[in-house]
């Protein structure tokens, strides 16, 4: 049998060359990370400094942090908030298009809403930054000028309005590849399909419920999955516009993480948050795949 | 076959090109940033010592206050330096302001060899050895220096605020850092609207809110100020308005050798041992004191103390006043468009009649030294050894080099911005009130300094909850009282603090603050 395994080893020796690289890539800027991450959790680590053993310190430590709990009611909010407009809108952008009866209209419009992801992420966040900048900012500009100069506002500075402001970064919502994910999701939908639930009197918003959605299950999935990713893990949008502030109001664990690093210098305990990150990635992911029914499991189920 | 969208397209590609061409190097409108001048760089790979320079202000080809030429003032006296060391060149580069980059490059050995860095800073991580003490230097006479001259004994001589740049020295007694110019805040304020209006300077902290109070309801935003300094500089002079009074009772380390500039300067030793008899927390009157006239100011600031432009609030004249530093004047004095006069104040005291722990002493100044220039372990690398590096002889080298006067004039007064801090080199005009400012005694201490970044991040950001309306005064106090705990242990823990010499010093000074009022409970 080992000689078997050899053999087979052998005759594949070039492919499993070509994947070496690609392997050994992935262990040094992957896995090699994580496990060091993993076990300097474990020890106090100042930078430039020597590292003592303090076991699960640094995860008791992170419970009882002053921004333990606000950082993740905010992670959670900014999640549910996410998730919605990143499946929602575009499905709905996506739907339009798709709808469209010339081919041509269908192509253009499938480039002007996938356009706008080549202007850098920073770009957006500064712009977005000067719409809403507290003293001029165009949407305090405007308000002032249709007599609405009460609602004017420190959009960014002001407690209660500083989440709203950061979690509406990428409005409308309407851009980028989650529009192709789900126009490639519709174009697979037979046409016989659409076809049979309209000789059964189906038409509208009932087609879109009944027939869209249960066969887009799969991209919705995926988009579920990258988005909860992209928010866990993603905090530039708080640090180039708020720095999770005023005080802890747009604070997330990712980028306390990222102060307690590089800022405060706490190797360690920024390693034991970024841990704990990753098993609620782990966790949550585990959960989406095991529950969520994709457009096959739908398609089986009927 | 060739259509006419194919040539449509290849023009349109072309003038793209064209139009996003560089501009021709050489000319001094487009000095890249750092860049030395066209073929100097191409010498640097022949020499055998490659100095990185990383100086602030003064980085050849920026433009403070976008006025004005680009800077060149280091180019010619870098290449005055490599006439006289032709095995060495000096390159100088923009580094972000962020401690995060710094500590990264530290770490790794790869920071400039010389960079401007506030002290205080260098003060968290001597003991990592990432910088070099300058003491041996300093107390040797600069090579550059002609008999008889500033220097020509010990390059210390050289400069002119003696009392703040040995002042820069750190807790453990050495000097990190040469002072190259100095910087001092004021109030800048629009002359023609404070005419207007028939407002006179403040004589005192009563009148000063006053005048706010007035110009507020003027239509005017009376004081434009950023959190961060207002974080910083305005903690720290109320800071020292109510804790002066009792310092007597309450300076436990009397430094000889920073004691002439730092009078009475708390360290965080200092700041730890009176935390743990229950200064700064909420058993501390003056402590609860220090936020409430913070707050009782807060309304009249601008509204956004975060991300607002204040230059343009100022220069544009919504904003009577703007609290900023030396550094503002280059802007001011040279943008032909400002259309108003201005002036500068500095801040008036606090009078008894406003706050029972005040007693109308002077405001103090928490500014100081600007450019802070520190050697890093990049500086020794060529041998890993201090004492026997030849890269790190022609860093300190070109160090003492910038202090010859006729160089400092060149690289310092070539912006409006600062007052050199060598002797022979006189400051711009437009300049003098902040020498003059310079001339008060120094802060009690500075809260954004003492500790490490962590608890200055939560500081910052629990004041501007606090400022903004999103924390009670009891909530906030409790923050700073948890966030003060936790930068105390931590300093305990990293600094080996020396409580039972801290305790004697405190026994034999309660006498002192037998008569004294408003102490915490057991701390008299």
């Amino acid at each position: 049998m080992a000689r078997g395994r050899l053999q087979a080893v052998a005759r594949n020796l070039g492919c499993y060359a070509l994947l070496a690289p690609t392997f050994l890539m992935l262990a040094v800027f992957c896995f090699v990370p994580f496990v060091w991450a993993f076990t300097t959790s474990f020890y106090a680590y100042e930078i430039g400094g020597e590292s003592a053993f303090v076991g699960l310190a640094n995860y008791g430590e992170y419970l009882g942090d002053p921004t333990f709990l606000s950082s993740f009611t905010n992670l959670l909010f900014l999640t549910l908030f996410s998730v919605f407009v990143n499946v929602v809108f575009p499905f709905g952008v996506a739907k339009l298009i798709f709808s469209l009866s010339s081919e041509r209209a269908r192509y253009a419009y499938r480039i002007i809403f996938l356009v706008p992801i080549v202007v850098p992420g920073v770009a957006v966040l500064m712009i977005w930054g000067g719409l809403i900048y507290g003293d001029n900012g165009l949407v305090n500009e405007v308000l002032r000028l249709v007599g609405l100069g009460a609602w004017t506002r420190g959009w960014l500075s002001a407690p209660d309005t500083v989440l709203w402001a950061v979690a509406c970064i990428g409005f409308p919502f309407a851009g980028g590849i989650n529009i192709l994910i789900y126009y490639a999701g519709l174009s697979s939908i037979p046409e016989s399909v659409h076809e049979a639930a309209q000789l059964d009197g189906a038409s509208g918003l009932r087609k879109f419920f009944a027939i869209d959605v249960p066969l887009v299950l799969s991209q919705i999935k995926l988009l579920v999955i990258l988005t909860v990713i992209g928010v866990i893990q993603g905090f530039q949008g708080m640090f180039i516009l708020t720095r999770g502030g005023p005080g802890f109001a747009s604070m997330v664990p990712g980028l306390w993480m990222y102060f307690n690093a590089f800022s405060f210098q706490r190797m360690g305990y920024a390693c034991a948050i970024g841990v704990v990150l990753f098993l609620i990635i782990l966790v949550l992911t585990v959960l989406n795949l095991k529950y969520f029914r994709s457009a096959e499991d739908v398609q089986a189920a009927t | 076959m060739i259509k006419a969208k194919h040539i449509l397209l290849v023009v349109i590609l072309a003038v793209s090109a064209w139009a996003l061409w560089p501009p021709r190097a050489g000319d001094d409108a487009v000095i890249r940033l750092g860049a030395r001048r066209p073929g100097a760089e191409a010498e640097a790979a022949r020499r055998p010592y490659h100095i990185r320079m990383a100086p602030g202000l003064y980085l050849p080809g920026t433009m403070p206050g976008n006025v004005g030429k680009p800077l060149a003032g280091l180019l010619d006296v870098a290449e005055k330096f490599e006439e006289l060391y032709p095995d060495t060149y000096v390159e100088f580069v923009g580094t972000p302001a962020v401690r995060e980059w710094l500590v990264t490059q530290l770490a790794a050995g790869l920071a400039p060899d010389i960079l401007n860095v506030n002290v205080e800073d260098v003060w968290q991580d001597v003991q990592k050895g990432w910088y070099v003490p300058l003491d041996a230097y300093l107390d040797r006479p600069s090579p550059f220096a002609k008999p008889g001259e500033p220097g020509s004994k010990q390059w210390w001589d050289v400069f002119k605020y003696q009392a703040i740049t040995r002042g820069k020295a750190a807790p453990d007694g050495k000097s990190y850092c040469i002072s190259y110019d100095m910087v001092e805040t004021g109030i800048f304020y629009n002359k023609d609207i404070l005419e207007r209006l028939g407002l006179g300077l403040p004589k005192d902290w009563v009148e000063f809110l006053a005048m706010q109070k007035r110009l507020a309801e003027a239509g005017y935003v009376p004081l434009l100020v950023e959190l961060g300094p207002m974080s910083d500089w305005g903690v720290d002079l109320i800071f020292d308005q109510l804790y002066a009074p009792i310092l007597d009772g309450i300076d436990l380390v009397k430094d000889p050798v920073r004691e002439p500039y730092l009078q009475g300067y708390l360290d965080w030793d200092e700041i730890c041992f009176l935390y743990r008899k229950g200064f700064f927390t909420r058993k501390d009157p003056r402590w609860v004191e220090l936020w409430r006239i913070l707050k009782a100011w807060r309304q009249y600031w601008n509204r956004d103390i975060s991300t607002a432009d204040m230059m343009r609030l100022f220069v544009t004249q919504r904003g009577a006043m703007y609290w900023s530093a030396s550094w503002t004047v280059q802007q001011l004095a040279r943008d032909p468009d400002i259309p108003f006069r201005w002036g500068v104040f500095y801040l008036p005291p606090i009078p008894a009649s406003y706050s029972p722990y005040a007693d109308g002493h002077d405001m103090c100044v928490i500014g100081g030294s600007a450019m802070q220039y520190v050697v890093t372990n990049t500086a020794f690398s060529d041998t890993g050894d201090p004492a026997t590096s030849e890269r790190l002889k022609r860093a300190v080298a070109f160090l003492q080099f910038l202090t010859v006067p006729e160089n400092a004039d060149r690289v310092i007064n070539e912006v409006l911005s600062m007052l050199p801090n060598v002797k022979g080199v006189e400051p711009h005009p437009e300049l003098q009130p902040f020498d003059d400012f310079l001339k008060r005694p120094y802060t009690t201490t500075k809260w954004s300094f003492t500790f490490d970044m962590r608890f200055n991040e939560i500081l910052v950001r629990m004041l501007d909850l606090y400022l903004n309306d999103g924390i009670a005064e009891d909530d906030y106090l409790a923050w700073t009282e948890r966030n003060l705990r936790f930068a105390v242990e931590t300093t305990v823990r990293r600094k080996k603090v020396d409580f039972d010499a801290l305790q004697r010093t405190w026994d034999a000074l309660a006498p002192a603050r037998r008569h004294m009022k408003g102490l915490p409970d057991g701390a008299r």
